[in-house]
């Protein structure tokens, strides 16, 4: 009950911003005489979704486990590079030039490889997600594990802390905050990119509900599709903030 | 009077013989510390004082194994000579920050170095938890470091140095940011603890009142690059009272030390490039 409340009270102004943005819309777009085939009205794009519930539905749900899986596939390696640069340095200076060569590529621009490699299945989405995120988890925890300042450290060793001991006590609580960043423009990345990737190939998910739905100009199906993607982010999102909270106790 | 069946009383608990320090490479080279050679009785109270930027915190950092002196000189303890970082974590070292940890609670600070040793956690914060009346902190055991003034973080800090056991302490410039009334308490407090388990105590301050009451010995340094400039031990009898500051012996010792200190510290400020 308390809880229910509690998640009401900090969710409120992104249902009132949205609602806002949905009556604009609505409203707007009518008063201003713009054709609904330019630009459908909310209300239309909310029945089409209801209807379709049962494709859309599917591949929401589809896209929602390749865009999770590649996030905490990519989170997961990235964290294990970032602690074995820090515990081995010359690892650092070793894998950080062909990870910033491969990060100048958009992950994008894998797709028609991983698909060639992983096939049409979700196991390439999960790829292109993890792709999207290793890199940025990596940076963002790496600076993080490197903030604790030579005093600090200093303290820990004077105890008889090693690097081990080090890094558990200091460097990685030390190191949350840049995680948590990381996290967040991860997760967006990996959704985006599995999106993407489905539309160039894939059975099913929210990217292939549009690519197909465009070919057969039903621009409403489009539409509702985006409306449940960002839905599902949306959600995705509110489970990141809460984790978030776990990881930056302190505050 | 130490353990004679521990330390010989003939060997000091600590030795510098010849220590340097310098930073940097010629012709920009910083000299820290020049030349200190000093030695430290088992169980001895001992203040070091001198300007800013002398060299103190440096040679603390020396003693306690992180920085290594220049190869010039030597650090013995207990007669044996120290190579490089052989002294981490023998050494209880309370640096000039405070450095608490922002995400561990204050009663989690205290046991840190507890923690590094190996103890389980229960039992830390049980030993750490039937300390904080005596350093003024009950109640604060479940804050964060953001929630305490400045003079309660330092006594964190300190009650972290006491908890890692150790028989050589260094503490630098430990009540710095206390008022004159916590100050004068933790002073006792110091010295009851100290009197207790006779533990040899290396202590910075900028203060000349609270060098003289507390030391067996007052280390005075130059002003940079330091080196120690004179040793005045400290007869005063003990247990020492807050009243001790008020008699003519104290008066008489201040003077002498004052005008020592002066003269160093004008150096300092003479000594600005131009
Ligand atoms: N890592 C370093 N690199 C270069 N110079 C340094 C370094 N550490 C200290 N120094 C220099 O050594 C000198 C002594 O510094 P130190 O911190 O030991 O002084 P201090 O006596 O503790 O001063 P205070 O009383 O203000 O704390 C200073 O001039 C400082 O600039
Ligand atoms: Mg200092």
């Amino acid at each position: 009950m308390a809880r229910g409340l509690k998640f009401l009270r900090s969710a409120w102004p992104v249902v009132a911003a949205l609602a806002l943005l949905l009556l604009l819309w609505q409203f707007g777009a009518a008063a201003l005489d713009i054709p609904t085939y330019i630009l459908p009205r909310p209300a239309e794009i909310t029945v089409t979704a209801v209807a379709k519930w049962p494709l859309l539905g599917n591949a929401l749900m589809v896209t929602l486990i390749e865009a999770i899986g590649g996030f905490l596939l990519g989170a997961a390696i990235g964290i294990v590079l970032a602690v074995l640069m820090i515990l081995v340095p010359p690892l650092e200076a070793l894998l950080m030039p062909i990870a910033v060569v491969i990060n100048a590529v958009p992950s994008i621009a894998f797709v028609p490889l991983v698909l060639l490699w992983f096939g049409l299945g979700m196991e390439s989405k999960i790829a292109i997600g993890a792709l999207a995120v290793v890199l940025v988890v990596l940076l963002n925890l790496l600076a993080g594990l490197k903030r604790p300042e030579a005093d600090a450290i200093n303290l820990m060793r004077s105890f008889g802390a090693g690097r081990v001991g080090i890094l558990w006590r200091l460097q990685l609580p030390a190191a949350m905050p840049g995680l948590v960043t990381g996290l967040r423009v991860g997760l967006a990345r990996s959704t985006i990119a599995v999106i993407v990737a489905e539309m160039m190939g894939a059975y099913s998910g929210i990217g292939q509900v549009i690519y197909q739905a465009t070919g057969q100009v039903d621009y409403l199906t489009v539409w509702a599709a985006v409306f449940v993607a960002s839905l599902g982010s949306l959600a995705l999102y509110g489970v990141l903030v809460a984790i978030d909270r776990k990881l930056v106790w302190w505050r | 009077m130490p353990d004679p069946t521990t330390v010989p009383a003939a060997t000091p608990h600590l030795q510098l013989v010849n220590v340097w320090k310098r930073f940097g490479e010629e012709p920009q080279q910083t000299i820290a510390v020049r030349n200190v050679d000093l030695s430290i009785e088992p169980g001895a109270f001992v203040t070091l004082i001198g300007p800013s930027g002398c060299g103190k915190s440096t040679l603390f950092s020396m003693i306690a194994g992180l920085l290594p002196p220049d190869s010039d000189g030597s650090l013995l303890l207990k007669g044996k000579v120290q190579q490089d970082g052989a002294m981490l974590g023998k050494i209880a070292f309370m640096p000039q920050r405070d450095l608490l940890f922002p995400w561990r609670t204050v009663l989690d600070n205290a046991t840190l170095a507890l923690e590094v040793e190996g103890m389980p956690r229960r039992k830390a914060r049980a030993k750490a938890e039937a300390l904080f009346p005596e350093f003024g902190l009950g109640g604060f055991e479940q804050h964060y470091p953001h929630q305490l003034s400045g003079g309660m973080r330092q006594r964190v800090a300190l009650m972290r140095t006491f908890l890692f056991e150790r028989d050589l302490i260094l503490l630098d410039e430990p009540f710095g940011a206390l008022d004159a009334l916590t100050r004068s308490m933790m002073q006792r407090w110091l010295l009851d603890i100290w009197a207790k388990h006779r533990r040899t105590v290396l202590f910075i301050t900028h203060d000349i009142d609270e060098a003289i009451f507390l030391g067996d010995k007052v280390v005075v340094m130059t002003a940079r690059p330091g080196t120690i400039k004179c040793e005045e031990v400290i007869t005063l009898p003990r247990p020492r009272d807050p009243g001790v500051v008020t008699t003519p012996e104290f008066m008489a010792i201040k003077k002498e030390l004052l005008a020592v200190v002066e003269e160093e510290s004008l150096k300092t400020f003479a000594a600005v490039p131009a």
